[in-house]
């Protein structure tokens, strides 16, 4: 008789009661782990590049103004939250932070702009501890992405020359 | 060794055709032979020796071996062995016989390959365009290695119209999707009807394929694509992460430590959980029955909140690298755990108890959308569709991995062939999964998360894995390459064979039914297409011109 198994059917919701969160007028508090929006420290960052090379998402942006400064962008626009950057960071420079409520008009509020100070530096990469050969630095040497259009450009150079590589969008592999 | 068994087996009946054969690991079975035999020999092995037909694989091969190959996979589950055909094919306008007819089951197979890779079948009876645009031009084909990865096709003609075939005499046309409130994600069905019965149907998808597997040829790297991996499905995505990683581990001969193996199987099980309660609530949906959908979506929350604990997200848990696992699951967590199972099991005894003697529900579900053991064979249906037909297969059994070998579990089927089957099997393979589970956490002894790589991993190797995802077997095919990433990568989500069954499954019904036999498949339109979806809402009603629309999208991408 179905009677019988809607009168269950209602004992399940009764039993249950009202469980809706007054979210978002109250936020629940996240787990100790959760995996939020990146949070990169300039004090500890070396510049070493390794969590852009290994970046799934293409998020995070090098570019060598001269000598001396390395620009390291994060565009924080198809970040997938993954956390591989934090993984492989040698100097622990990431944090995945708690922020989830990253939602904006103006994506300038969640991209950071790290200026590095290079010094000598001759961007060979040797500072970058990959934890297997599979996250080993392909593109070591000078950097030259995009920034105005936020994109990747897939080839380095062993010297930094005056007319920097900005214009090439042609793709060479590795 | 039954893949040594099957090899003779083949050999003894098609002897010189055959050219080589590997036998990495007993479970696999990879056979070289002469494209003038693939027809027949996969004949053999569908029909004569029934084994189920899992997928077909076009590669560009060129730059290694001068040749294109392709591979038709096959799937022995009382033997516990999966087989790949393989065979090359020259560069120069590559064809092959089509199988087809012999194996209906490679239809969308065949067509794929046919766009992306441009290996023509021969002798296919169907072959319209599956997977690329109405508006590429021919005899581009993007898979193909000299197409680079963010290459503008020249001649893209947006005019181009997709030509639909004639409906039946006598039928009336209604189109079902791409936009419709059952279906979560873009597809479009045009259904041919008489009168309130649906005669037939065509299928247009991959609306949304945004190319990930050439992307994971040519951009991203072997450690970085199992992330990607992951958002092919925005509910089994971890399926696809887990699946992939043990792909190349197949292909490398890497086994990962048993830990890593034992938490690969909780988050799996984890998301079959949330996976199965999800369906069975939006199942109930569909039939308009929302009190049970409310009540499965607040029993499925605490899964949710456990795995955001474990993995620091609720649905992308980023699990797998190659070689382990990133998460550990702690002694408190395991605790945790527990008491979240303890809790969904006295939750979800009831409400079964109860909807198993729903006469509504079953009223709505029975003779419905009917799939029955020989469509489940023609057409390579799998996972609940399948056992609900009594066809008893489960990948976790006949292919096991991860840590499936150490637990023990029951395979659910039912003999109904319908929807009404299909929600008493996935509503008792929640109770399997918790049981997983607890054995897993049981047995779980403390290790490294992560097997060792030290070097870079070996060129030109085959591995392949199937993984039971609560939709049914998602299958993976790798082979390995140069600077670190995989040469071919290809993903075969459940939904990719299930789909084809669904104008089989829903002719001769009634129109209503056709929201819930579809929904009974529970499908993912994001995986057979492998790529992300797009939601667009706008109040204003006014018929949108294409080129309105152009300009619409342009506006918001800036
Ligand atoms: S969290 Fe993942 S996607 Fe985001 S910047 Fe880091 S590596 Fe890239
Ligand atoms: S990996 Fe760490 S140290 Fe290296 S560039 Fe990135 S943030 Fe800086």
């Amino acid at each position: 008789m179905s009677l019988l198994s809607k009168l269950k059917e209602a004992a399940v919701c009764l039993k249950a009661g009202r469980v809706t969160l007054p979210y978002p007028a109250q936020a629940q508090p996240v787990p100790p782990k959760f995996r939020g929006r990146p949070i990169f420290d300039a004090a500890k960052c070396i510049g070493c590049a390794g969590c852009a090379n290994n970046c799934p998402a293409r998020e995070i942006l090098v570019f060598d103004v001269c000598q001396e400064v390395r620009i390291l962008k994060y565009l924080g626009r198809r970040c997938t939250y993954c956390g591989r950057c934090a993984d492989v960071c040698p100097e622990d420079a990431i944090t995945m932070s708690h922020e989830f409520e990253n939602a904006t008009n103006s994506i300038g509020d969640i991209q950071q702009k790290l200026d590095l100070f290079m010094s000598t530096c001759q961007r060979c990469g040797r500072c970058f501890k990959e934890p297997s050969p599979l996250e080993q630095l392909k593109l070591k040497g000078y950097r030259f992405d995009d920034l105005a259009n936020e994109q990747w450009i897939f080839r380095s150079q062993a010297y930094l020359t005056e007319e920097a590589a900005v214009d090439d969008v042609k793709i060479e592999l590795d | 060794m039954i893949a040594r068994e099957k090899l003779n087996e083949l050999r003894a009946k098609f002897g010189p055709a055959i050219q080589r054969a590997d036998l990495p690991s007993d479970g696999r079975l990879f056979v070289f032979i002469e494209p003038s035999v693939v027809k027949d020999v996969c004949a053999h092995i569908f029909r004569d020796l029934d084994a189920r037909y899992v997928i077909s694989i076009g590669a560009d091969d060129r730059p290694s071996s001068g040749k294109f190959m392709v591979a038709h996979n096959f799937a022995f589950d009382r033997e516990h062995l999966l087989a790949s055909v393989l065979t090359y094919l020259p560069a120069e306008n590559p064809k092959l016989d089509s199988i087809s007819d012999v194996v209906p089951a490679a239809n969308w197979a065949e067509r794929e390959i046919r766009d992306l890779v441009g290996i023509e079948p021969v002798g296919h009876r169907y072959l319209k365009r599956l997977v690329l645009p109405d508006g590429w031009p021919d005899g581009l084909h993007p898979l193909r290695k000299d197409f680079a990865w963010n290459q503008v096709p020249e001649g893209f003609d947006e005019d181009r119209e997709f030509k639909f075939d004639e409906p039946p005499e006598g039928c009336t046309v209604v189109p079902f999707g791409p936009f419709h409130p059952t279906l979560d994600e873009p597809a479009h069905f045009r259904l041919y009807v008489e009168g309130e019965m649906v005669r037939g149907c065509e299928y247009r998808g991959f609306m949304v394929h945004r190319g990930i597997e050439k992307l994971a040829e040519l951009v991203l790297t072997y450690n970085e694509i199992p992330l990607m991996a992951e958002r092919i499905c925005g509910i089994c995505g971890c399926v696809h992460n887990v699946t992939y990683a043990q792909a190349v581990e197949n292909a490398i001969a890497l086994r990962p430590p048993p830990r890593a193996e034992y938490i690969r199987t909780i988050m799996l099980e984890i998301e079959r959980l949330h996976s199965h309660l999800l369906w069975v609530g939006l199942a109930c949906h569909i039939v308009g029955f929302d009190t049970l959908f409310m009540q499965s979506f607040r029993i499925r929350e605490p899964v949710m909140w456990i795995a955001e604990k474990i993995t620091g997200n609720r649905k992308t848990y980023a699990l797998c690298v190659i070689g382990g696992v990133r998460w550990d699951i702690a002694p408190e967590m395991k605790a945790e755990l527990r008491a979240v199972l303890d809790k969904l099991e006295a939750e979800w005894t009831p409400v079964v108890a109860a909807v198993l003697k729903d006469k509504n529900i079953q009223k709505r579900t029975r003779d419905v959308g009917v799939a029955d053991r020989r469509l489940v064979k023609e057409m390579g249906l799998i996972g609940p569709v399948a056992r609900a037909a009594g066809a008893d297969m489960d990948c976790r059994r006949d292919h096991p991995y991860a840590a499936y070998d150490r637990v023990e579990f029951d395979v659910i089927t039912a003999d109904g062939a319908d929807v009404w089957s299909r929600v008493v099997v996935r509503a008792k393979e929640v109770f399997e999964s918790i049981k997983i589970i607890r054995q897993c956490l049981e047995k779980m002894e403390p290790g490294p998360l992560q097997a060792e790589i030290r070097d870079e991993l070996p060129v030109g190797r085959l591995g392949m894995s199937s993984v039971e995802a609560p939709r049914g077997e998602s299958h993976h095919f790798v082979i390995t390459g140069e600077n670190n990433r995989p040469r071919r990568w290809r993903v075969r989500a459940p939904t990719y064979q299930n789909l084809q069954g669904v104008p089989a499954m829903i002719k001769d019904q009634q129109l209503a039914d056709m929201t819930i036999s579809l929904g009974s498949i529970d499908p993912c339109f994001s995986c057979t297409d492998r790529l992300e979806t797009i939601d667009l809402r706008t109040k204003a009603v006014k018929v949108w011109s294409q080129e309105e629309l152009r300009i619409l999208t342009r506006r918001a991408k800036t």
